[in-house]
């Protein structure tokens, strides 16, 4: 990794680097769209100019030089397909997208403090195979100084760098001749002072005494000043003294972007400030710091709860104590909501990584696929949508492999030879985001499933999913490099669960299939019931259980028990027979005493009830996920702090429920 | 290998850590269990607002359990940005050890151990144990329990976009 002080620079460029690479691919991807029919996209050709441009800048300040190469190759390519009015050949597009990914992996590799390697001699040639203008070098780096001999002997290496380096960046040298003399002295017009005020305005590269000859003020000697500054020379001038003579030394080097619209390349701090007005870019740490401490100010409320009921146990009178409390949590909640909205992404970032994904699916496995992506304006939480983007993936993948059919069979089918990728989302309340992943192929075939997995056949499409989603289940013969073994399903479904949504899919045969994805639109802070269990403490999301009930032992049916240890029973509930699970059992802590209460979940069509010692109350907790593998396992969702300072758990019932019926299905766990 | 250690004490004997994998030391006040976790996990922790696993050593050493007592510690340590806490029976001291104080673990205790010991090293009269961090913390296998409802994440750590 790089020097700390570095970490912040480097993550900041490798997150701009993305973002303008994602851009350049997405356009790229038009650009094909386009010239397969026979269109010219000139926009596009500019956009993917500007990325590009972008990029190299921004890599030439942190210094990959071989991304600076690799970018200005492509942008040579680029210019000249916008001469020819975005007309190039499609085989450049291919090279254009190649070199692009050529880029995301040293930037990747910088990123990670791997050595980048140098940009493939290979992939050059054939950029500049396209390229009908030649490869065209770098920006010059000798140094043409309008300047006197005598005074250009005088800069020393360190100083023409200089120079060499502010010129690039955007400056001009200017050199400001000082004659010293009684007169200006006298107006305090010293050289001390104009090196001072020039100071403020410009970078002084050298001050060099010159004799003069026939010189009237006697003194014999003069400045030259010369300096870099991004100021005109009116500036310099009203800086100092009106008498001072300012010429032009060097001025920055103008790139051949004449006939291209102006490119936005970090040239000075200013342009960059003005591009990037309104927005901030933030590290997600940062953000998870500030959720951290909204989180430690809400287990410091409960905390003054417990303090101010006491208080009122022992017959204070805590009206205004109480007042200010419930107006602190009213500002809680709003200070929650403002954190929260800051995370928020627009899932159009999520999904527009996907047409490229699929074309290079496409590649692999012979699919004529098009994809059509409707994100809508929706937004989700930053932690959502990387926690979502592998199960997409994974979903894609087996679309394209498996659901669309080869364009043979699809004419045979009389479906159109291009088949049809649509991914869509949209949120569905406050609270959660649905995603939409349909195909037009050939739909899931229930029975051809079970005989693979030697099941019965499934009489439901959640039957059907439960199934797909079993550990190890393949439907193909032979793995294929695109889906792997079929351990798709399995990391979707566990996915969605971890995230505390919904999975699920409707299929047709012939006609397609569709998996409906509902998660949370953000993570961390929920309403919670605790109660206690074997003596111990543990929190539920209240958006997960359907309904708290009573249990009366005399209305049990035990039904055999399967193990000693898990003894299950039924209830019934509005007429129905509901399967209840001693919760303290099921993790193994020991039968508890009471078993009063019990939380009922829905699992799809089907309720289970898990049963606990005693309610405890009804709370926000902020739930914090077990991250370590050590500690991560099913039917937990994470742990909270209820005040004291250690972590209860927060039990994900619907989760232990799922992996019991996989249990009682006879299915490998 | 020159450097400072956190020596800790586990079942009587004496075990040796570099300081720079050490982010704390707490006093142990009790962890919450997770359900369905190897035998050796005792649970979490919270420590300074993290939510970190706690391995206990006694136990992972094949040794007798004990009762927390007020010498118990937990040691807070890093790995490939995994935080980790180890539970021991005692640390008390910090000491600076140079290379020529270290040797190789022998074959035997090797075998014996899992490769739980990197090496030991000579203070004094003592022989410190040096932790193999990894083995302690990072290979194990997540077992299946197949009577166990719970059943452990073997999906890998989450892998990013990007």
């Amino acid at each position: 990794m790089p020097a700390p002080h570095l970490a912040e620079f480097v993550s900041a460029y490798v997150a701009e680097a993305e973002e303008h690479l994602v851009v350049a691919n997405t356009h790229l991807l038009a650009i094909e769209v386009a010239l397969r029919a026979g269109e010219a996209n000139l926009r596009g050709v500019r956009e993917v100019f500007r990325s590009l441009h972008t990029v190299k800048g921004l890599s030439a300040m942190v210094g990959v030089e071989p991304i600076v190469v690799l970018a200005h190759r492509m942008e040579a390519l680029l210019r000249s397909a916008d001469r020819s009015q975005a007309r190039l050949p499609l085989a450049a597009v291919d090279v254009l997208l190649r070199g692009v990914q050529a880029i995301e992996s040293r930037v990747r590799a910088f990123r990670d403090g791997r050595s980048v390697e140098l940009a493939p001699s290979a992939l050059l040639r054939e950029i500049d195979a396209f390229d009908p203008e030649g490869p065209s070098s770098l920006l010059p780096t000798e140094l043409t100084l309008d300047l006197p001999p005598e005074l250009t002997s005088k800069l020393g290496k360190a100083e023409l760098d200089q120079l060499r380096q502010g010129l690039s960046g955007g400056k001009t040298a200017w050199c400001v001749s000082f004659e010293p003399s009684a007169e200006k002295a006298e107006r305090g017009v010293t050289i001390k002072h104009v090196r001072e005020a020039l100071e403020r305005l410009t970078d002084i590269v050298k001050v060099v005494p010159v004799s003069l000859q026939g010189s009237v003020s006697g003194a014999g000697l003069a400045f030259a000043i010369i300096l870099l500054s991004s100021a005109g020379k009116g500036e310099i001038v009203a800086a100092v003294d009106a008498q001072l003579s300012v010429s032009e030394v060097a001025s920055p080097p103008t790139p051949p972007t004449d006939d291209l619209p102006p490119a936005p390349a970090y040239e000075t701090e200013q342009e960059f400030e003005g591009q990037q007005q309104g927005f901030v870019r933030v590290n997600v740490k940062r953000l998870d710091d500030s959720v951290e401490r909204l989180s430690a100010l809400i287990v410091n409320r409960f905390r003054m709860s417990r303090a101010i009921a006491k208080l009122t146990g022992l017959g204070v009178d805590t009206r205004e104590l109480l007042q200010i409390q419930s107006e602190q949590g009213r500002q809680l909640r709003d200070l929650r909501a403002a954190v929260f909205r800051v995370r928020m992404v627009p899932t159009a970032d999520l999904l527009e990584r996907i047409p490229l994904l699929v074309r290079g699916l496409r590649r692999t496995v012979d699919r004529l696929v098009q994809v059509q992506i409707d994100a809508g304006t929706t937004e989700v939480d930053k932690a959502v949508a990387e926690r979502l983007f592998p199960a997409l993936v994974h979903l894609v993948r087996n679309a394209v492999d498996h659901a669309i059919e080869s364009p043979e069979e699809r004419a045979r089918r009389g479906k159109p030879l291009e088949g049809l990728l649509k991914i869509s989302c949209a949120a569905r309340s406050d609270t959660w985001l649905e995603l939409l992943i349909e195909d037009d192929g050939r739909g899931i075939d229930g029975a051809a499933v079970a005989k693979k997995a030697q099941r019965e056949v499934p009489t439901s499409e959640a039957a059907l999913l439960d199934l797909l989603c079993a550990p190890g289940l393949t439907t193909r013969d032979t793995a294929t490099t695109t889906s792997g073994r079929g351990m798709g399903m399995e990391i979707v479904k566990r996915t969605v669960d971890q995230l505390g949504g919904d999975l699920s899919l409707r299929t047709e045969l012939g006609v397609g299939s569709v998996f409906i994805l509902r998660v949370p639109l953000s993570l961390s802070i929920v309403d919670g019931f605790s109660f206690e269990c074997a003596e111990q403490r543990f929190v539920v999301p209240v958006s997960t259980i359907d309904e708290i009930i009573e249990v009366e032992e005399a209305a049990l049916v035990r039904s055999p028990a399967a193990s000693d240890r898990l003894t299950v029973s039924m209830l019934k509930r509005r007429g129905q027979v509901v399967p209840l699970l001693s919760l303290a059992g099921l993790l193994g802590l020991g039968r508890s005493s009471t078993d009063r209460k019990a939380l009922v979940v829905r699992r799809g069509a089907e309720a289970i009830a898990f049963s606990v010692d005693r309610m405890l109350g009804q709370q926000e907790v902020v739930v914090r996920p077990l991250e370590d593998d050590l500690v991560r396992v099913r039917g937990v969702a994470g742990a909270t702090d209820l005040g004291d300072g250690k972590p209860t758990l927060v039990l994900d019932l619907a989760g232990l429920g799922s992996a019991l019926n996989r249990r009682e299905l006879g299915l490998p766990q | 290998m020159t450097g400072l250690y956190i020596v800790f004490r586990v079942a009587d004997a004496d075990y040796a850590l570099a300081a720079a994998q050490v982010l704390q030391l707490e006093s142990f006040n009790g962890a919450t269990a997770v359900p369905g976790t190897l035998p050796h996990v005792s649970g979490i922790v919270q420590v300074r607002g993290r939510i970190v696993p706690v391995i206990d050593l006694r136990s992972l050493f094949g040794d007798a359990p004990v009762e927390a007592t007020l010498d118990t510690r937990i040691i807070v340590v890093e790995l490939n940005e995994r935080t980790v806490a180890l539970r021991v029976d005692s640390s008390r001291e910090v000491l600076k050890l140079q290379a020529e104080q270290f040797q190789p673990t022998p074959t035997v205790v090797n075998e014996r151990s899992r490769g739980f010991i990197n090496a030991v090293a000579h203070a004094g009269n003592r022989l410190l144990m040096i932790l193999n961090l990894e083995k302690v913390i990072g290979e194990e296998e997540l077992h299946d329990d197949p009577d166990h409802i719970l059943e452990h994440g073997r999906a890998g750590r989450r892998a990013l976009p990007g």
